[in-house]
């Protein structure tokens, strides 16, 4: 599972970041109080580590302390090398330091990138290896329960929306972000609708009728590569769905990898099928569609493989209620031809015939933030075929950490470190653990 | 990369007895000037390792007479302070290598140690490696 871990990072992590970094503004992103705190905390002359700094937006916090940033991301780092911090590349995994040098270590937003948990212990392991006993570490990932919404599943891939950032790329250092609203880029328009066409060219034609059945967004019932292919270059940088996947560490890896095949449109839902939960939420299961991921031709892909079929009854099942669940409002999707009155929905299709009710719109949604709500509107779409950035490859991978699993994870495997405080953050779920003195009993 | 960085800098290959201290080979360093702050200086002290700073220095060329063994009560040698200041904070690699004594070699861009070993960084093997400072030479046969 280690190479299948390493690729989805790879693609899913570092590659996103790495094309996403001409991107960030700090802007976007401010410095958390909580972890302001925590460095302010840290006594002069101490030697603090961001472990992931990113822009290095903590790296500037405290100036009594010696601030070290390091992250896997070259254009981040030369970001923040630019700021004049202190910085360096290198992976959480193999972190170049000695032992025992940090008087304090953070690591925010990083953890939750670790597509196993293995991986993750790994990487809170090598943190705590730098840590002097007695020095603290604050770690913050990702929360599966979000103020306004709860993801449904764990493993989640993010898409990314450039409309969200507030810089021009090629205006680097300068602040824009008081004049672009949050808003979707123009170019969204166009895509979705390519998209949304190239399903209905599909759906007429004489491909098995299990296709028919998507969704008409068509944000499922990937059942070869053309599909998958076209699937992903529709998706516009404004989707703001969360696509989940099962957990590496849930699928039974190892036994199916010789039998991986490339995907055919046999019968039924292969297991590579979207299955849609709440209305924003989209469900793939990799299991072992690997070829959603990254959107690139199934051959070039072995990171995934394939597991039992679903069967069409189980996937109808899975996506029969689409419940919005929104803190105060719910909207109940019904699944019938044609739209729903108004109210934000989703339609689905039952059968081959829906796609045409709702030709003409398409769906856009709005986030304000990427870890936040994303709301449903209805637009309508001109008829443009605008050839468009592809946006596959800006799907970030997350663990969400469900409540109390990061202390948790902490507490079992991670035996230099006990843990001093737990909350809720931003989002996320904040963990503060101190680096144990030899000899002495947990804190 | 300032020295104070690099002192906490080793070579995390598997396997590696010794990969610290890494050798600096610098094509371009920098000096800056940084305040001074006594009390600074004089909490990083025990965090070094003292011999790999000194090496590290002397290996640039701005050792400056700094003493090669830590001298008692420094907390109070403003002097002595100051000239470790000056090798913590002011002296700064911009380009080169800094290499492992048993693997490889990382690259020093911008000031920007890279620390990734990916399958396209090619491991030096160890004989055929020139160590700057090292006393004897070795080649590959």
């Amino acid at each position: 599972m280690e190479n299948e871990a390493i690729q989805l990072e790879k693609q899913h992590v570092h590659s996103v970041y790495e094309k996403t970094a001409p991107y960030l503004s700090d802007l976007r992103c401010k410095a958390w109080p909580r972890v302001k705190q925590f460095l302010l905390d840290q006594e002069p002359g101490s030697l603090i580590a961001d472990i992931g700094c990113g822009t290095g937006k903590y790296l500037s916090v405290n100036s009594l302390i010696y601030n070290l940033g390091c992250d896997y991301c070259s254009p981040l780092v030369e970001k923040a090398r630019k700021q004049g911090h202190e910085v360096l590349v290198c992976d959480n995994l193999q972190l170049p330091f000695r032992d025992q040098v940090f008087n304090a270590v953070i690591s925010i937003g990083v953890i939750h990138h670790f597509s196993t948990k293995e991986r993750r212990i790994r990487a809170i392991r090598e943190i705590a290896r730098t840590i002097i006993p007695g020095g603290m570490v604050m770690i913050y990932a990702w929360a599966l329960e979000q103020k306004r919404r709860r993801f449904e599943k764990q493993d989640v891939f993010v898409p990314w929306n450039k409309a969200l950032c507030s810089r021009n790329p090629s205006e680097s250092g300068e602040n824009t972000s008081k004049d672009k609203p949050v808003d979707i880029h123009p170019t969204v328009y166009s895509e979705e609708y390519r998209w949304i066409n190239a399903l209905r060219k599909e759906i007429s034609t004489k491909r098995s009728y299990s296709l028919g059945s998507c969704i008409s967004v068509g944000r499922c019932c990937i059942k070869n590569p053309e599909q998958e292919n076209r699937f992903y270059s529709g998706l516009g940088k404004s989707l703001r769905s969360w696509f989940f996947s099962k957990s590496l560490d849930e699928s039974s890896m190892k036994k199916h990898i010789e039998k991986m095949k490339p995907l055919r449109s046999s019968e039924g839902w292969i297991d590579n099928a979207v299955l849609v939960q709440p209305s924003r939420h989209f469900s793939i299961d990799l299991g072992h569609g690997g070829s959603l991921l990254n959107g690139q031709s199934f051959e070039e892909d072995d990171v995934f493989v394939e597991t039992t079929n679903y069967k069409e009854a189980q996937w109808w099942k899975a996506t029969g209620t689409l419940r919005e669940i929104n803190g105060g409002h719910q909207t109940v999707v019904h699944r019938k031809n044609g739209p729903v009155n108004g109210e934000q929905y989703k339609p689905t299709v039952n059968g081959t015939n829906d796609l045409n009710s709702v030709s003409n719109r398409i769906f856009r949604r709005t986030s304000t933030l990427d870890s936040t709500d994303s709301i449903l509107d209805e637009i309508d779409v001109e008829d443009e075929q605008d050839n468009l950035v592809d946006t596959k490859d800006f799907m970030r991978y997350y663990h969400v950490f469900k409540e109390g699993e990061l202390s948790h994870l902490i507490e079992e495997n991670v035996n230099e470190l006990s843990i001093v405080s737990s909350c809720f953050d931003h989002g996320n779920w904040c963990v503060i653990a101190k680096r144990k003195t030899p000899g002495v009993s947990a804190l | 990369m300032k020295l104070l960085t690099h002192n906490m800098l080793t070579s995390h290959v598997k396997g590696v007895t010794c990969g610290y201290p890494l050798l600096i080979q610098a094509t371009e360093v920098k000096l800056n000037d940084v305040d001074f702050n006594a009390e600074f200086v004089a909490r990083m002290i025990p965090k070094m390792e003292w011999s790999a700073l000194v090496g590290a220095a002397d290996s640039l060329g701005h050792l400056n007479d700094l003493p090669k063994d830590l001298v008692s009560d420094y907390e109070n040698n403003e002097d002595f302070l100051r000239k470790v200041h000056h090798i913590l904070l002011e002296v700064e690699v911009l380009e080169g290598t800094l290499k492992c004594p048993e693997s490889g070699e990382f690259p020093v861009s911008k000031g920007v140690p890279n620390m990734l070993l990916n399958e396209d960084r090619v491991l030096r093997h160890p004989k055929t490696w020139i160590g700057l400072g090292c006393v004897s030479v070795c080649v590959v046969m």
